[in-house]
């Protein structure tokens, strides 16, 4: 697969039109009562690139989230969207599981599937803030290396400058 | 060469973007191998009823030997398993039960391969989220050369597919972003592989008009099955917003849908949906469209994205796709984007700026020229064939 030819630039172009749409929206933002600090287009670029980044983080999907591997029972944190059918009954069991798959399921399937497609957004909304605050986390560290980097760096003698 | 090409659906009158490339492909290479084309007696690849009769036969250069399909696939079950495949716990058990849920289920096929598959030199298998890829591959895997026309969708996110991702002896891949997406699915490093996508030949000379379809310029084109797992659904949201919109504009055209209809499409006079359309009047629609919109999530490659460049029609793509934003970027044939702002910023640009939008189809039609032409297309995967070590490996039985 060759390079891009020359001629018209689509990542130009493209750059063009985000820069467009950032701008309109941090106006947007700002004069719908939006955070203040959003007047400073620096400070909304950089917040746009932190939460960007997270949410192209969860699109792609494959990248695991530290924050559910940290928790004691990652099981508790996720939304069990599909039904198991089961039961304890030695006798009874293979009937009631029977019933409750053919006869109960088919009868209330729109409300299961209207639950189970919140249920899918709720899970999403909970790996996109779970990615939002792993990014955010991620910048703390980096700045915290940083500072502490510059902190071990002794500050000029003020005998150097005369 | 004797190649065996395994698909599971096969035949003329089966549509389908995995299926038409396997015959595109088998056709080509039967110009200078034996191939024979393993297949089942499905044609629905919803409940994958038997259609075709099962046995041999010959399709022009190819032999074909359909293999009967155990069982239909229970809509109700598949569903219930991909709900706990995907769920993100499942066992190993419950994600290989899921392949066999997704059919179609076709024992004795695997059970040719166990038996016959050192008849072959190689063995291609199309699509790795099949029954007869997942569990046939296996046995003829020092032979095996897979073409995954694998998307970024759940089912790729299978851990058992770690393990399986490790067999084939050779890959083809559609495009690059294809084949880093399963390079990242395994943890060790991938076999041997080239990326050809598929060919086209050069667009008629000379199209018909738009009267059949009773279309007028200018339009937005849409091609394909409309469904809300192409990205129809959130197309329709961000369009009828652009034409919500108080502010009036160049972007006020309408869009113009082309293929077999799976949603409700909004009932607004600036949509139309011709449902399926015939080849002439596809061309037709084609070469004559401003700007060609490919929303889909998910794609291994679009080839409505390529058949578009052909006609120098460019291209507006969900950027969120990395196949598509790849294919973009590498053509320079296509602006994306990623929610509706810039959605609506790209389509105004590109309907506002007449010498940009055709620079960027003209753009897209050398790419095409560049990459996907029959003869280099077939001289890169012959190329590769022949690159692939001798097999010395006995089927495992």
């Amino acid at each position: 697969m060759n390079d891009v030819p020359a001629g018209v630039s689509v990542d130009r172009l493209v750059r063009a039109i985000e820069d467009e749409v950032r701008q309109e929206r941090r106006e947007r933002m700002v004069a719908r009562g939006g955070p203040d600090d959003y007047r400073d287009h620096r400070v909304y670029a950089e917040v746009e690139r932190v939460l960007r980044r997270a949410a192209e983080r969860e699109d792609a999907g494959t990248s695991p989230l530290l924050l559910p591997e940290l928790a004691a029972d990652d099981e508790s944190l996720r939304l069990q969207t599909h039904l198991r059918f089961a039961s304890h009954r030695r006798v009874t069991g293979g009937f009631l599981v029977f019933a409750k798959r053919r006869l109960l399921l088919p009868l209330t399937r729109w409300l299961y599937q209207y639950a189970r497609d919140n249920f899918k957004r709720q899970e999403r909304i909970n790996r996109l803030l779970f990615a939002c605050v792993e990014e955010l986390a991620i910048e703390n560290a980096k700045l915290r290396g940083e500072l502490g980097a510059r902190q071990a760096v002794p500050p000029p003698s003020s005998d150097a400058s005369q | 060469m004797k190649l065996a090409c395994v698909i599971h659906r096969f035949g003329r009158d089966v549509a389908g973007g995995s299926e038409a490339h396997c015959r595109a492909i088998a056709e080509r290479l039967a110009a200078r191998h034996t191939v024979i084309v393993l297949t089942t007696t499905a044609r629905d690849h919803v409940t994958w009823a038997e259609a075709y009769p099962a046995g041999e036969s010959s399709d022009g250069r190819l032999r074909v030997h359909r293999f009967p399909v155990a069982r239909q696939r229970s809509l109700a079950r598949f569903f219930e398993s991909s709900e706990v495949a995907f769920g993100g716990a499942a066992s190993e058990a419950e994600q290989v039960q899921w392949f066999r849920e997704n059919g179609p289920e076709t024992p004795a096929l695997v059970e040719h391969l166990e038996a016959h598959g050192g008849e072959y030199d190689r063995v291609l298998f199309w699509s790795y989220r099949y029954y007869q890829t997942f569990f046939g591959l296996p046995s003829v895997a020092a032979r095996a050369v897979l073409v995954p026309t694998a998307e970024d969708d759940p089912a790729i996110r299978l851990d058992v597919l770690d393990e399986f991702f490790s067999l084939p002896s050779g890959y083809v891949f559609l495009t690059p972003e294809e084949q880093a997406l399963v390079a990242r699915r395994c943890s060790q490093p991938l076999a041997p592989s080239c990326i050809v996508g598929t060919g086209l030949e050069p667009p008629p000379a000379t199209v018909g008009s738009l009267e059949s379809v009773g279309v007028t310029t200018p339009y937005v084109l849409y091609l394909g099955r409309v469904d809300p797992n192409k990205g129809c659904e959130t197309l329709f949201r961000h369009f009828l917003r652009l034409q919500d919109d108080t502010v009036p504009d160049a972007a006020r055209v309408p869009l113009v849908l082309a293929g077999p209809v799976n949603m409700p499409v909004p009932d607004h006079p600036m949509v139309r949906s011709l449902g399926y359309v015939a080849d002439e009047p596809r061309e037709a629609l084609l070469a004559h469209a401003a700007v060609l919109v490919v929303p889909s999530p998910y794609e291994s490659l679009s080839i409505a994205l390529l058949e578009g460049w052909n006609h120098g029609v460019p291209a507006l793509v969900n950027g969120r796709c990395r196949v598509l934003k790849g294919q973009a970027l590498r053509s320079g044939g296509a602006l994306f984007y990623r929610d509706f702002d810039e959605f609506a910023h790209a389509l105004r640009f590109l309907l506002a700026h007449d010498a940009d939008r055709r620079e960027l189809g003209r753009q897209g039609r050398a790419y095409v020229d560049r990459e996907y032409r029959w003869p280099h297309v077939m001289d890169t995967l012959e190329r590769f064939l022949a690159s692939l070590p001798p097999v010395s490996v006995p089927p495992r039985r």
